[in-house]
């Protein structure tokens, strides 16, 4: 399954296999927007060939035409506004201060006791603290994965979701009063005022911890269609000041790790296994095989396994470090999720600002990082390699550079517990091997 | 049961330790690698008229040229050229190519880099004396007038290319082996060359 | 399309980021100063894709720095300029911008509904004359009217997008209700000016980017007309591209080094490996210490371009 799972990283749509190129690699011409884009009408979004590309500039008129043509449609394809048509508009208004209830006791269908003195902005109504645009009015399907309801109804957005909203014109995202000058410092009604792009990437990157990095990787997989949540990983900084309810607390899944440990199956199994090996393995220095009763071949490898492995298995849960935490869950577009009770998490990513690590996680830093990650062994009927890339355990590194973004799947191989020898047929040759090698052409 | 088996005999060294403890006395790494690097573009490569320079840099460095039995290298333009005037590469008398022969491991830097290829003549030095022999060369080989002819605007065109730089400016052949565990006697080329030289697209 | 923005272009710093968010100021850097950046937004038309991004155009550190230099833009402190620009507004302001924005919506909103009756009508009339053809020779196949009639309408949508840079939005699918009352469209607009003013006080402007050791051979290979784009995806810092990358393949992979730095040699041979294999050169550069840099495009920059030898 680890391959499909890696095509659908790279291309969830159903037809992954059609396409080998990630058309996002390299700039692609923008001329190839306009067939996209009233595809894109017909829910029949089906991506455009890759653009021819020269080697060099030329002094030709041909050239140059094709170029202010690209270049023209890439102007207009920007200029495209953000919209909001009155009859469906869904409106947000920023709350800089963070969840607070509504001012206004009319808004209050629950509760008649509603304060009718605005509380201090730290009050917990049921959402959380690192949330700053409320919806009122919340319409459409991408609040079923996105945000979260207080009592009133409303639904709280934290930065990245607000911001990801605006983006595809799916929010007008107002100013609150008080930022505009029209009331108090913690009045949040809305003003009126629309917040533009600038304003709303000066507002919400680098609140709670929101890095642009991490704002790429969110933004990149909301596109394509995957739900992210953040992970309890998502900020650990001590200075943290928004103060992230889940982020002081132990990684959940290194808790489930933990548990799940061996297991007492695992223990019942190593006491057979230990029954089974122990009589024969006395001689410090006799011979590996004595004398004895040998059953078979497998019997007389397992004797020879003098090397000690690596077992992922009983690994024990360590504390992973920024930036090598799982920072966001990831969900298929297929999986079913409530966003009150979520699942376990297709994918988990860790995202890392490629200009300040520069070097390559030491296997410390990973070690930890998968330890972090819940037990997820291979499928015991699935083909070896399958099963060795698969792994024990598994996360994503989202390298983020300037914006670009680089997946890397790591996974916990377990090579030492695949008992080659065990193998029930003779292993066909090219289950063994890898990929197939790139041959590096002669010129 | 065990009869002691009289030991083997100790095989004769290879051709190329050989080579590379006849090459040099005393034996430093440096000549080491640099014999080792000939004795692979000598017999692998069919390299002729090999020659050592030693350089005398700020650190221990040799260059080695020699002849190869076709072009290693052309550049995009100039092969342009060559196609735009029905010249093929095996019409063209070949270079004398500069290697830089290189150890895996070896401390290097940027600025030894641009040392080295400070002391490389630069190209338009050596055209200028080759280019009367290749011309006479040319003629006297029984080709075609108008063949000789479009070698020597070739050629005329090539000092200058050479000189401007539009053809590539300095380039040796980085020639680097691995003695690590001993070695196993691969040595690998690449081209490098000064400045920004667009990458051939064949 | 070619308009130069009111200069300087202003660069917007959000948490350690470089922003470009104005269409002109992001088309003009590319046409005229051979910077690209990276568009890292999501485009409103067609959300659901990464192929195509759209504004913010996110600029390295570097490119930041190398416009500062070259005096077409400035850093803005975007975060404090928006707090303080929006908290300072007066009544009057407020009031001045809603009624634009309303007009903007107005405007917006008739063009839409026109459009959308054009269109309309346009596939109506389309679909009649088939259907009279069709029925002309109606002895031949039935069938072909229903067939035809979507293709009909799809192509009116191709010929809608091809005659537009303008708006011309389906957010909504829906018919418009028969004329009377006209709502504005609500509008989200791409950058703050106005209401805010387009080039920010002085107390808001930034001091020159910090850079990498990098950026003597990022600056020295802009001068030369080298369009740089970051390169982790490829396995470099820089990808060199000869002209436009919208237009052009890139030719070089570069990575920088300094000039005294340890260089293992193995990073050039796998460099260069790596570069030939996707029909690029491996670019290793990087300035001499010791030589005075004389014209701020690097000029102390060496540059040796790497490939495979092919023996």
């Amino acid at each position: 399954m680890a391959d499909l799972d890696e095509a659908a990283i790279n291309n969830p749509s159903s037809d992954a296999g059609q396409i080998e190129v990630d058309l996002s690699d390299e700039t692609q011409d923008f001329r190839m927007l306009n067939s996209l884009s009233f595809l894109a009408d017909t829910n029949d979004l089906s991506l455009p060939k890759r653009g021819e590309k020269d080697f060099e500039p030329n002094p030709t008129l041909f050239q140059a035409d094709i170029l202010s043509a690209s270049r023209q449609a890439m102007h207009s394809a920007l200029s495209y506004p953000r919209l909001h048509n009155p009859k469906n508009k869904v409106i947000g208004v920023y709350a800089p201060n963070g969840p607070a209830p509504p001012p206004d006791p009319k808004l209050d269908l629950i509760s008649e006791d509603a304060p009718t003195e605005r509380p201090a902005p730290t009050t917990s109504i049921g959402v959380s603290l690192t949330t700053c645009v409320y919806v009122a009015n919340p319409k459409g399907g991408l609040f079923k994965t996105i945000g979260q309801a207080d009592r009133w109804n409303r639904i709280w957005l934290l930065p990245e979701e607000a911001l990801y909203l605006l983006e595809r014109g799916s929010l007008d995202i107002r100013w609150p009063r008080g930022a505009v000058g029209d009331g108090g410092e913690h009045n949040i009604e809305d003003s009126g005022i629309p917040m533009s792009l600038q304003a709303a990437y000066a507002s919400f990157i680098g609140h709670s911890g929101l890095t642009m990095e991490k704002f790429s990787v969110y933004t990149g997989l909301r596109r394509l269609g995957y739900a992210v949540f953040r992970a309890p990983g998502w900020s650990q900084s001590d200075n943290d000041t928004d103060g992230t309810a889940c982020s002081t607390e132990p990684s959940e899944e290194g808790q489930l790790a933990m548990r799940q440990g061996p297991g007492l199956a695992g223990i019942f199994k190593r006491f057979l296994q230990w029954l089974q090996d122990s009589p024969s393995t006395t001689a410090a220095m006799g011979p590996l095989i004595g004398f004895g009763f040998h059953r078979g071949y497998n019997h007389l490898f397992r004797k020879l396994a003098l090397i000690p492995y690596y077992d992922p298995v009983t690994a024990s849960p360590s504390r992973a470090e920024l930036p090598y935490t799982v920072a966001l869950h990831i969900y298929k577009p297929s999986t079913h999720i409530r966003k009150s009770a979520l699942p376990d998490p297709d994918f988990r990513i860790a995202v890392v600002n490629a200009r300040t690590d520069t070097d390559m996680p030491t296997l410390s830093q990973i070690g930890s990082l998968l330890e972090s990650t819940p037990l997820e062994p291979p499928a015991s009927n699935k083909p070896l390699y399958v099963r060795l890339k698969n792994g024990y355990r598994n996360v994503i590194l989202a390298v983020v550079d300037q914006g670009v973004v680089s997946y890397l799947r790591i996974a916990d191989a377990a090579f030492g517990k695949e008992k080659i020898f065990d193998a029930q047929a003779p292993l066909r040759g090219n289950k063994l091997r890898g990929p197939p090698r790139n041959k590096f052409k002669k010129r | 049961m065990t009869k002691h088996l009289p030991l083997p005999p100790v095989p004769n060294p290879s051709s190329l330790t050989t080579f590379v403890s006849s090459e040099s006395d005393p034996v430093t790494t440096t000549c080491a690698t640099t014999s080792q690097v000939i004795h692979n573009l000598q017999y692998q490569h069919l390299w002729t008229s090999l020659k050592v320079h030693h350089l005398n840099l700020s650190f221990p460095v040799s260059l080695i040229s020699g002849i190869p039995p076709h072009r290693v290298y052309t550049h995009p333009d100039e092969q342009l050229y060559m196609v735009e005037h029905g010249l093929r590469e095996e019409d063209v008398e070949l270079d004398r190519m500069f290697v830089l022969p290189t150890v895996q491991g070896q401390s290097w830097s940027l600025e030894k880099m641009a040392g080295v290829f400070d002391a490389l003549p630069s190209p338009g030095d050596e055209d200028a004396e080759s280019e009367a022999q290749s011309a006479d060369d040319a003629a006297t080989d029984g080709t075609t007038a108008d063949k000789a002819a479009k070698l020597a605007k070739y050629y005329e065109y090539r000092v200058k290319a050479r000189q401007t730089g539009e053809w590539g400016c300095k380039r040796l052949l980085l020639a680097m082996i691995d003695k690590g565990m001993g070695g196993e006697g691969t040595v690998v080329y690449y081209v490098a060359q000064e400045g920004t030289v667009k990458p051939r697209q064949n | 399309m070619n308009t130069t923005p009111e200069l300087p272009v202003p660069i917007s710093y959000i948490a350690g980021n470089y922003f470009v968010f104005s269409v002109d100021a992001a088309t003009f850097l590319r046409r005229e100063h051979n910077i690209c950046g990276v568009l890292t937004g999501t485009l409103p038309q067609v959300p659901q894709q990464n192929v195509f991004t759209g504004l913010p155009l996110e600029l390295m550190p570097e490119e930041a720095r190398l416009l500062v230099e070259k005096g077409v833009a400035c850093i803005v402190d975007e975060v404090n300029f928006q707090k303080q620009g929006m908290r300072s507004l007066v009544e009057e302001d407020r009031k001045k911008y809603l009624q634009e924005l309303e007009s903007q919506g107005l405007e917006t909103m008739q063009l839409q509904m026109r459009r959308k009756e054009r269109q309309r009508d346009a596939s109506l009339k389309k679909i009649e004359e088939k259907k009279a053809a069709a029925k002309a020779k109606k002895a031949e196949a039935k069938e072909d009217t229903t067939a035809d009639a979507p293709t009909v309408a799809e192509d009116s949508v191709v010929s809608l997008f091809a005659d537009s840079g303008e708006p011309s939005s389906h957010i909504s699918s829906r018919r418009p209700s028969t004329l009377g009352s006209i709502e504005p469209m609500g509008i989200t607009p791409p950058v703050s000016h106005p209401p805010l003013p387009q080039q920010p006080p002085a107390k808001h402007l930034l001091p020159l980017p910090e850079v990498q050791s990098s950026y003597p051979l990022f600056a020295h290979l802009h001068s030369k007309g080298y369009f740089l784009c970051p390169g982790l995806r490829f396995g470099c810092q820089y990808l060199a591209y000869p002209g436009d990358p919208l237009r052009f393949h890139s030719h070089f992979l570069v990575v920088s080094t300094e000039w005294d730095e340890q260089l293992d040699l193995m990073t050039v041979i796998s460099g260069g490996r790596l570069g030939t294999g996707v029909k690029k050169g491996f670019l290793i550069g990087g300035a001499n210490k010791n030589v005075e840099e004389s014209d701020g495009a690097g000029s102390n920059v060496r540059t040796f371009s790497i490939e495979w030898a092919g023996m």
